[in-house]
């Protein structure tokens, strides 16, 4: 354990101490002695981010419902924290048994975004492990990751020691099974990697060298160990009725991201959006059903405390039996004034019926995404979604006295012209003209409109992971022509940061040789670089120039279909060809139905057996 | 039904802050089926109120909180389910119904602190408190307050010594820890509550200012030992 006296005194001096304290209620500390695996659970971030995080949830009471396994936190903490434990030379440690880390077999990260990657490095630094995998002994943790980064895991490849590719509660434990049958007999970590290389869904990078051409692109991956896969599959799991899902959660004592009951409703997602990524690597879609839903909301309920059950998974309203569950939730739950909510909305008069019938209180703002501006772009994304439908949720929601209306859209998405640039601002002055249409004594509070703008960035696995990004010049120029266009008191333009969104486009889509790269921007003081406070793009390229990696290579340039992917060697179960076939609909701005309708042949039903979808 | 309730706030519990310890309560409310009472309106908010908040950082014996019941459960039910439910060092020592139209926070009007921290510049035991009261026979004793008014921190002058009832020297917990460095203890009693207060860390800066021991103020730790009302001719508990 670490000094805990020591920790007493720098907790006074630093902001949120209670991000440090572990002892939230249903958190799980069990005596480290008396276990044979301790699995620390990273979480690249800081507490309140992190613990919002379902996955984290699951796991960690996942592998405490196993007798002789502990899994313990650890988040990265804030800059305040870092500087005073360094200067007290406290050790990262978790916050059950405030052990520091390195005295564990495993540390398990998850990796969220790109843009915490820096952290990863940071916490192997802060808990005293080696950051290069080859560096680490057999007396070191194994650092692992798994989340949906790791579909591309090449830019880290060097750091850990081995990625889990798909959903951990389907395979965890058989990996901790086969570490406790290594332990008893004599542990060597080379024979333990090698003997879990084998296990489906696990990807060893120290096992395999990548070779590559003179204009740098990938010549081929090579195993250099007998019996390790070519090709790694994801692990999913079957049916979701039938899975773990936790009955407890922990409460943090601050204020987090998201604190209240998660409850999952379904994974996947059949819209199709081709610039997402989630709605590929995480099908197929796998529904649970009303019953257990509801069982396990009972179960929350009366575990956590909570006021608020929201219904989670990429696109709520698109569950088959969302009218059923909220008025059961309704009717078990409104009495007690918890609250049921949608994490994001349709635009379809269905959904809007539903946020009717749950948000009888608070009336704030409304947030929708059509993405794109023009009817023309949004066909080419396959964002399934009209101007009238626009319309009519915002009618909807002025009537119902809503006054503060937000939209998303990107920026710099595949064949956009200024004509589609206009289309964002015509949208959101299209909603104040409906406003003002209203009569006047309908009208309720002050209109605002926020138009929001994120910079796109193509990502693996997706029907635009050939596309190259815009460069930052063109972003601002975009930015700024909406700037110079959106001239008006009730309409308001936001948007995100050009230079972060390369840097996301660089490590999103980059190969084995971003390791060095990492590395040295965390060197040169990197970290939380999801917080513009603490983004340095300088720090970044400096880091790039000085170990030789063309960051434009990654991010702006456009690849051939016939080009080998640093990614292509895993296996999500949607078909490159799919992917090829979308990316020609997208350049001729055809839809793709949802495939609730029908299939549409991505090829996950034929790759995962019984047909799941 | 007015309940008053009497709870600890202890060890790593001192790092929750004010509205962290509310939404606590809240949570483990529900979880222990309290049926509290909700106000009305548009976003129901359970009728609770905890009285003179503590500075994040400061730990305490005896804190107060008022909650408003739909009806009425033994109060021994209500103290060994709650603490069964809240979390180490949080730990409910009594429950009351009363009668009072008046908030609780209405009768604070005293606290008694303990407070430990570091001098770097002491002679030795009698000097300190010789130092101790030589501030406590002063007629004034000036200090900066910072207010927020929107954007703007205004400072103004405050004389603190009708806030101070007392403090002294605990002898037997100050120990030299080296050359001329002490670990110091002191007891004080501070006016609490809306007809004046004086946080313990303002007095520390004070004792800080007005005398050359030396203190490091931001890693003292404070401890409240009790909360009083003031009566006929004395200070009383509250219940």
């Amino acid at each position: 354990m670490i000094d805990v006296s020591k920790l007493e005194k720098i907790l006074k001096k630093v902001e949120k101490p209670a991000r440090y304290i572990g002892m939230e209620k249903n958190s799980i500390q069990k005596n480290l002695d008396q276990v044979k695996v301790k699995f620390a659970f990273a979480f690249p971030d800081v507490y309140d981010v992190g613990m919002s995080h379902l996955g984290l949830h699951i796991l960690y009471n996942l592998l405490n419902s196993q007798e002789d396994i502990a899994c313990e936190r650890v988040f990265a903490p804030w800059v305040d924290m870092e500087e005073q434990m360094v200067k007290e030379n406290i050790p990262l440690y978790t916050l059950e048994n405030k052990e520091p880390i390195d005295t564990f077999d495993f540390v398990g990260f998850t990796l969220q975004y790109e843009m915490s990657y820096t952290n990863v490095i940071n916490m192997l630094h802060l808990g005293n492990i080696p950051i290069l995998s080859k560096d680490r002994k057999d007396s070191d943790p194994l650092i692992i990751a798994g989340g949906p980064c790791v579909y591309n895991p090449e830019p880290m490849a060097d750091i850990f020691d081995f990625f889990v590719l798909g959903e951990g509660e389907e395979i965890i434990l058989e990996i901790l099974q086969k570490y406790k049958e290594h332990k008893e007999k004599g542990y060597s970590r080379i024979e333990f990697l090698k003997e879990i290389a084998r296990i489906e869904g696990i990807y060893v990078p120290q096992f395999y060298e990548v070779h590559y051409k003179e204009d740098n692109t990938i010549d081929r991956m090579i195993p250099l160990v007998e019996g390790v896969p070519i090709k790694i599959n994801k692990r999913i799991i079957k049916n979701l009725n039938e899975t773990y899902y936790p009955e407890k959660l922990i409460i943090p004592f601050i204020d987090i991201v998201h604190d209240r009951i998660p409850l999952e409703i379904f994974r996947g997602c059949t819209r199709g959006c081709r610039f997402c990524q989630a709605g590929m690597i995480y099908r197929p879609i796998r529904e649970k059903n009303v019953d257990t839903l509801l069982n396990t909301a009972q179960k929350l309920v009366e575990n956590t405390g909570y006021e608020d059950i929201s219904l989670t998974s990429l696109s709520s309203c698109d569950y088959s039996q969302l009218q059923l569950l909220v008025t059961e939730l309704m009717k078990r739950y409104e009495e007690k004034n918890i609250g049921v909510s949608l994490p994001s909305l349709r635009l379809d008069s269905f959904s809007l019926g539903i946020l009717k019938e749950i948000e009888k209180v608070r009336k704030t703002g409304l947030t929708f995404a059509p993405e794109a501006g023009s009817q023309r772009l949004r066909d080419v994304i396959n964002k399934g979604v009209t101007e009238e439908d626009l319309e009519r949720a915002v009618t909807f929601a002025f009537n119902e006295g809503y006054s503060t209306i937000k939209l998303y859209f990107m920026i710099g998405l595949p064949t956009e012209t200024e004509e589609d640039l206009l289309g964002i601002k015509n949208l959101g002055y299209k909603v104040k003209d409906i406003f003002f249409s209203m009569p006047k004594e309908k009208r309720r509070g002050n209109l605002k409109v926020t138009l929001s703008a994120s910079c796109f960035v193509p990502k693996a696995f997706t029907p635009f992971q050939w596309v190259g990004q815009n460069s930052i010049e063109e972003f601002n120029d975009k930015i700024n022509f909406l700037r110079s266009e959106i001239k008006d008191r009730k309409v308001t333009f936001n948007y995100h940061d050009p230079k972060l969104s390369y840097l996301e486009a660089v490590l999103a889509r980059g190969d084995r040789r971003l390791s060095q790269g990492l590395i040295r921007a965390w060197e040169k003081g990197c970290k939380f670089d999801g917080w513009s406070e603490l983004f340095y793009f300088e720090k970044w390229m400096e880091a790039f120039e000085e170990t030789g990696i063309d960051g434009d290579f990654y991010a702006l340039r456009q690849r051939s279909f016939e080009e080998l992917l640093p990614w292509d060697f895993i296996d999500i179960g949607v078909t490159k060809e799919f992917l090829v076939n979308e990316y020609k609909k997208a350049a001729e701005g055809k839809l793709t139905e949802d495939c609730r309708q029908g299939c549409r042949n991505c090829g996950i039903n034929r790759s995962f057996l019984g047909g799941v979808c | 039904m007015i309940l008053w309730i009497r709870f600890t706030k202890q060890n790593f519990m001192k790092y929750i802050s004010h509205l962290d310890l509310m939404r606590l309560f809240q949570r483990s409310f529900r979880r222990c089926n309290i049926p509290i009472k909700y106000s009305q309106g548009f976003n129901p908010q359970p009728k609770m109120a905890i009285a003179n908040p503590l500075a994040l950082g400061t730990e305490s014996f005896e804190e107060y909180m008022e909650i408003e019941l739909t009806q009425r459960i033994p109060e021994d039910d209500f103290i060994k389910t709650m603490n069964k439910d809240l979390p180490e060092g949080i730990k409910i020592l009594d429950a009351k119904y009363v009668d009072e139209k008046k908030s609780i926070t209405t009768y604070i009007d005293w606290s008694h602190y303990e407070i430990q921290f570091m001098a770097y510049n002491v002679a030795d035991l009698d000097t300190l408190e010789a130092s101790i009261t030589g501030l406590l026979e002063r007629d004034q004793i000036i200090i900066e307050r910072e207010r927020r008014k929107g954007n703007k921190v205004i400072t103004k002058n405050v004389d603190i010594r009708p806030l101070i009832g007392n403090i002294t020297l605990s002898k037997d917990k100050t120990v030299e820890t080296s050359e001329r460095e002490y670990l110091v203890t002191i007891n004080c009693l501070l006016k609490s509550g809306d007809r004046g207060n004086l946080k313990p860390i303002d007095l520390l800066k004070a004792l800080d200012k007005n005398t050359n021991m030396n203190i490091e103020v931001d890693t003292a730790d404070i401890r409240r030992i009790k909360i009083f009302t003031e009566g006929q001719n004395s200070i009383e508990p509250l219940m």
